[in-house]
């Protein structure tokens, strides 16, 4: 029978720092740590426990993949006689430990624009292609979670490597792909009693986690509502913060800029977002997007119409960070479920 | 060095002249620094690429070389702001980058065996210059039936290109009018010549205007004069650039010559940034002007939203 769970392995609550040090031998370990009030992950320093008691982390690890501020090239010299440098050390693999199923589903979006048969960004591909991940189901997913809807799913265990699951003294970690296995291999084999334990947990999670209907039909449905009034209602409260952009795990777009300290200087993306008016103005001053509703209407049709255009999936995971951090709340399942009725 | 979509290949600057009399643009050729580069830099009419300047940024630039010109890369532009600034501000031997070739083209395979009409405004001919070349070269010739080109200024002086446009007057394998604005009264445009030798046309109706066979120099706007010269619509492809309002106005009258909209091509112009589809910052709908465009047929862009 045992042989069946050869997969499933399991830590003692009070042991988990042991086993991030054996990780730590070959791999860099990002997981949520406790800083002021929030949690966000980090690089896990020596001796260092994750923080695993939350419900999800402030901002989304994609900046491990698709870093804030990244260089793209350095330079120096006088203005008319740079050549641009770039260098790539040898990268020590990571782990990305605690990541919860709607960001590391996010992940698998984000794949999709940045490694494609027509251009590959090779920063993101790079940090990728050098990261396993560990995800964490979740035992109690927010009022705000709305993974449910996206093929996704606090259990969902689609992307990861090896798959962590609180059973209250313990954590159950499964393998899932060879190399998770792989890992884990050395930690004692769970039961079939744990598995138990998770089927109930899963099956609570799974029981109050909400879910937007049929959001499958949400891109056909937006596909002639480029021109519908509803985007002027919806928008009429929104600051153009760009909150909801920076802290969804699935906004991409970046700007390039350089700068310059003295003669030395380097090239970088940046984060940015399509809230912005001038993420769009032209140097000549004529501006596509000059209203709030227009550009609102690009985040939504971006991610729920085009993005399903281009790629076959929509830009949105369900983790409701937008929806927690928006100062004015406005909330785009709210907005979803308008756009159905009309 | 590691090659990355989003690293600049260094290139020196060999010539740089002003285009126009009002000197704001300014045509630069580039050459490669390295001949591996050179030949792995391989494109068509229409692209473009990132103007690089490391310290300042990038611009995206139309290529007004045609592939049929070797050793350089050809570039017409206007000083709007930043980077622009910045290259205009470079002396001849300057070292700078370029990224590309990026987007795609005109369609050049499909209109062989078909006549051409071109159609430019203003400092928008870059890449009709490079398709014009490239059309005219003498192994690519044969491909094309009459090759017919309507091109516009405010003023003679801020038409590009102007030693070339002396030659192609000149040629038989093509017909080359040009056009100038109108002078403006208090009542409007003046119908009149605009300056000595540049023949108005019908100023109220433009398809009544008799074009005299050897008058290639009007007063008049690219639109009217496309409806004066009333080029030919059966087989033929429209190839249209400009100022936004010119391809306002030449649409209609190319719909109205019969053109279908799967002939009529343009190419537009968004801000950009990476150039490769991934920023997200120069979609119209859900294609990426950087990558999709920037060539559309008019056929394609009125299925996308009204947004540029
Ligand atoms: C496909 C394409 C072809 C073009 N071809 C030509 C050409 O042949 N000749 C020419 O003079 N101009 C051309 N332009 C316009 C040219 O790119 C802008 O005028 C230029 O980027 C302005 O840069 P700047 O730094 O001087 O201006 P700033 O206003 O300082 O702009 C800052 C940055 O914003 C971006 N940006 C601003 N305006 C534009 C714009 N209109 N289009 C794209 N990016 C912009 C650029 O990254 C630019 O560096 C083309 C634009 C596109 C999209
Ligand atoms: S967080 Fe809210 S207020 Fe800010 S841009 Fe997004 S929708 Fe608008
Ligand atoms: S310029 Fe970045 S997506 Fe087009």
């Amino acid at each position: 029978m045992k042989d069946s769970l050869k997969n499933v392995k399991y830590i003692e609550k009070d042991k988990i720092l042991d086993f991030i040090k054996v990780l730590q031998k070959d791999y860099t370990v990002i997981a949520p740590k406790k800083v002021k009030d929030f949690v966000l992950f980090g690089e896990l320093k020596d001796n260092e426990e994750p923080y695993l008691d939350f419900l999800n982390s402030r901002q989304s690890p994609k900046e491990f993949y698709f870093p804030q501020t990244e260089t793209i090239v350095e330079y120096e010299g006088i203005i008319d006689k740079r050549v641009p440098k770039f260098s790539e050390n040898d990268m020590k693999k990571r782990i990305i430990f605690g990541i919860r199923p709607c960001d590391v589903k996010s992940t698998l979006i984000l794949d999709k624009l940045f490694v494609n048969e027509d251009y590959i960004d090779d920063y993101y591909k790079r940090l990728r292609d050098n990261t396993l991940i560990f995800s964490f189901g979740c035992n109690n997913p927010k009022t705000t979670c709305f993974c449910a809807s996206f093929e996704c799913g606090p259990f969902s265990e689609e992307g990861s490597d090896a798959f962590i699951t609180d059973i209250g003294d313990k954590f159950i970690i499964e393998g899932i792909t060879e190399q998770g296995n792989k890992i884990i291999d050395k930690l004692p084999d769970g039961d079939g009693g744990m598995l138990k334990k998770k089927k109930e947990i899963k099956k609570n999670s799974d029981n109050v986690v909400s879910c937007i209907e049929n959001i499958q039909k949400i891109p056909e449905k937006l596909r002639g509502m480029f021109e519908n009034p509803v985007w002027e209602e919806i928008s009429e409260r929104c600051l153009g913060c760009g909150v909801c952009t920076y802290l969804c795990p699935t906004c991409h777009c970046f700007d390039i800029q350089d700068e310059m300290i003295g003669e030395d200087g380097r090239r970088v993306k940046n984060w940015d977002s399509c809230m912005f008016p001038i993420f769009t103005l032209h140097g000549s001053g004529h501006q596509p997007r000059e209203f709030r509703f227009q550009r609102m209407r690009q985040r939504i049709m971006h991610k729920f119409n085009y993005y399903e255009e281009n790629f076959n999936i929509i830009a949105c995971s369900g983790c409701g960070r937008c929806v927690t951090e928006c100062p004015v709340n406005i909330d785009v399942r709210e907005i979803l479920e308008k756009i159905k009725k009309l | 060095m590691i090659k990355n979509s989003y690293i600049p290949i260094p290139v020196k600057v060999d010539k740089i002249r002003f285009e126009t009399e009002d000197k704001l643009i300014k045509t630069f050729d580039l050459v490669f620094m390295d001949k591996e580069e050179e030949k792995a830099f391989r494109y068509y009419p229409g692209q473009f690429a990132e103007l690089s300047i490391l310290g300042k940024g990038e611009s995206p630039i139309g290529i007004a070389s045609s592939p049929t010109e070797s050793g350089f890369l050809r570039f017409t532009v206007m000083k709007v702001g930043v980077v622009t600034t910045a290259l205009h501000n470079f002396d001849e031997g300057a070292i700078m980058g370029v990224r590309g070739p990026l987007g795609n083209w005109y369609p050049i395979e499909e209109m062989k065996g078909k006549n051409v009409v071109i159609v430019g405004g203003g400092f928008a001919f870059t890449t009709l210059r490079s398709l014009l070349i490239y059309m005219l070269d003498k192994k690519n010739r044969k491909n094309y039936g009459e090759i017919t080109c309507i091109y516009g200024a405010r003023t003679p002086g801020l038409l590009c290109y102007r030693d070339e446009l002396k030659e192609w007057e000149k040629r038989k394998d093509m017909s080359l009018y040009q056009c100038i604005d109108w002078k403006f009264g208090a009542e409007g445009p003046i119908e009149e010549a605009a300056v000595e030798g540049w023949e108005p046309i019908n100023l109220k109706e433009p398809s009544k205007t008799k074009i005299k066979k050897d008058i290639k120099k009007f007063t008049a706007f690219v639109p009217q004069l496309v409806s004066a010269v009333k080029p030919g619509a059966k087989d033929s492809y429209a190839i249209v650039c400009g100022p936004p309002i010119m391809i306002k106005f030449t649409i209609p009258v190319l719909t109205e010559l019969g053109f279908p909209p799967e002939r009529i091509i343009n190419s537009l112009e968004n801000r950009m940034k990476c150039g490769i589809g991934k920023c997200g910052r120069c979609n119209i709908g859900p294609k990426y002007v950087c990558k999709d465009g920037p060539v559309f047929s008019l056929k394609e862009l009125e299925k996308l939203p009204k947004e540029y």
